[in-house]
Formats: C-alpha cells, sequence, structure tokens
C-alpha cells in the first residue's frame, strides 16, 4: 500500500519546516504550499488524501482554499483540516459551512496531529 | 502657549503598557509605550514602516535540548508559536509580512553553572527571523544581566538598557498550559 499523502499549506517557512518533520517522521509523504494559490495550483494535478491548512495567508487565505476545492473540481470530499493559531467559534463555522472537515489550535501536538490524520483519512 | 504641550504633558498623555511574559501587544497608537524586564526571556519587536504598526512579545521556552531531538522540536514549536501569534495580529493591525523588521532584545545567561536558556532563546529567536526572511534592524541578546526594553511600536524605535544589578525572577513557561492540538471534528 503507497503512503498516505498529505498537503500543507502555510505561509510561514518555520511552520513549514515543523509540519514537515512531524509528519514524515510518522510515515506520511508530505507535500507543501506557501499559500492557498500555489496549494489550488498543486492540486491541479495531484489527488493527496489530507489536506491541512492554516487560516492567515497572504494571496489566497484558508477558507478561500476550502470554499473554492468544495465547489468544483475533484477534491470535494479530501478530508481538510484547518490547523490555525485562531480558535474563535466565528471562524470555525466559517471554515465548517465553507466545508472543512476539523480544525486543530496551533501549537500542534506531532502525535495528536498524526492521530488526527488517522481519523479522517479516507 | 495654546496648542502646544510642554515634555511633561507629552509623557504624561503616553500610555505605557507593560508586556508580560507569554503575552504579546500591536498597536499603532503612536502615543503607546511597550515595556518590558527581560532575564532569560527574548522580545522581539516587529515594525511595519509603511503601516506604522509595531508590536512585541515576550517569551521563554523550557529548557535547552539535551541531544534529545524531541526536546528540541517541542521548544521549536512553542517559539514558533509565540512568533506566528504576533505576526498574525501585526496583519491583522494592517501589517504587511514583506515590510517587517525586528528588534531583538533578552536571551541573558543570568547565572553562572544554569542551562544556558537564555542562548536557547536567544538561538530560536535569531534562526526563526532568518527563516522567515524578517530582517532584525537591532539586537542585544546574551550576557549575564537583565535588560529593560522600552518600544514605541507606531515609530519602531526601541531603547535597550542593561540592569547590571537588578534580580529579575522569570519561570519557563510554555505559551499555552491547556492541551493543545485537540481535533475538533465538524
Amino acid at each position: 500500500m503507497s503512503k498516505t499523502q498529505i498537503l500543507t499549506v502555510d505561509d510561514s517557512p518555520s511552520m513549514r519546516m515543523l509540519l514537515r518533520v512531524a509528519l514524515t517522521e510518522r510515515g506520511y509523504d508530505v507535500e507543501q504550499a506557501e499559500d492557498g494559490l500555489e496549494a489550488l495550483d498543486w492540486l491541479g494535478d495531484n489527488k493527496p488524501h489530507v489536506i491541512i491548512t492554516d487560516i492567515n495567508m497572504p494571496r489566497m487565505d484558508g477558507f478561500e482554499l476550502i470554499e473554492s476545492l468544495r465547489t468544483e473540481g475533484d477534491h470535494q470530499t479530501v478530508p481538510i483540516l484547518v490547523l490555525s493559531t485562531e480558535s474563535s467559534d466565528e471562524k470555525k463555522n466559517r471554515a465548517r459551512s465553507a466545508g472543512a472537515t476539523g480544525w486543530i489550535v496551533k501549537p500542534f501536538d506531532p502525535d495528536k496531529l498524526a492521530a488526527a490524520v488517522r481519523r479522517v483519512a479516507l | 502657549m495654546p496648542g502646544v504641550m510642554t515634555m511633561a504633558q507629552r509623557a504624561a498623555k503616553r500610555n505605557r503598557i507593560s508586556v508580560m511574559q507569554g503575552t504579546r501587544r500591536v498597536t499603532g497608537n503612536p502615543n503607546v509605550v511597550f515595556t518590558t524586564i527581560l532575564g532569560s526571556c527574548v522580545t522581539a519587536c516587529l515594525f511595519d514602516k509603511h503601516a506604522s504598526v509595531g508590536g512585541m512579545n515576550h517569551f521563554l521556552l523550557s529548557e535547552p535540548p539535551q541531544g534529545s531531538g524531541h526536546k528540541a522540536q517541542e521548544i521549536e514549536r512553542y517559539g514558533v508559536y509565540a512568533m506566528e501569534v504576533l505576526i498574525n495580529d501585526m496583519l491583522k493591525a494592517g501589517a504587511q509580512r514583506q515590510y517587517l523588521s525586528a528588534h531583538l532584545y533578552g536571551g541573558a545567561n543570568l547565572h553562572q553553572g544554569m542551562q544556558a536558556i537564555g542562548t536557547a532563546n536567544s538561538t530560536f529567536a535569531t534562526n526563526f527571523l532568518a527563516t522567515e526572511g524578517i530582517p532584525v534592524i537591532h539586537a542585544s541578546l546574551g550576557g549575564r544581566a537583565a535588560r529593560r526594553v522600552e518600544f514605541r511600536p507606531a515609530s519602531g524605535l526601541a531603547r535597550c538598557r542593561i540592569l547590571i544589578d537588578d534580580v529579575v525572577f522569570e519561570m519557563p513557561v510554555k505559551q499555552k498550559t491547556e492541551p493543545v492540538g485537540e481535533l475538533e471534528l465538524f
């Protein structure tokens, strides 16, 4: 069986590094984009098993990315986990109605993050 | 003279806000001065000169890594979190990531023979800003003495004074003590 592939979307290089190390160490195949637009571009040719996205990003934020993926195309059912410093109900509700699968508040715990991925991965 | 404030009046009008360990403040208000006292802790003062918005955090990461890769990653995660929430608050106040510059202060090793917590904090902060491409305008890090820092967020001016004889008490605390990273399924 091939590895579970995860796309992480975050504008911070430090956060991308942390995510890459944490998920690679736990056996996942990790691809990375630095904002919503770069993610959409890569998703044009690829189908990851899970997407983990930040909310606050330049050019295209996490909300817009989720809305765009759920509206049309090949990614209407892929599990999308939001990983954000935000924890307000207002933002969570917005992500929920956009079609996100779940929400994780930063800072993340690597084992819990991997457990969350296992839980939602199709 | 009507309409002209004396120095004393201006100083009285200034709003001094102490930034405590584990917190951060952001504003574009020209009357605000952020202040903090640091031992091993580090403060990053971020500034966007186009938006005239500044912010300060104040963090102390737990003990330095003792060859355990796991521990080093944990320090890194909490440090990245402390910086990310400050940057996000800056962006919400109108700053743009590409215009951010930084001052870094603190990271003293107050007691000889203790683990070099200050050095670990300084190294983290310096590496973080380099990785993020945020230029450091001025840094005063390390040594054995505490520091008092004043930062004017709207103008980006910072002043750092070494406190030779002062004793600063601080305890390493994680930026968040409640359980973190829990999944909330929608």
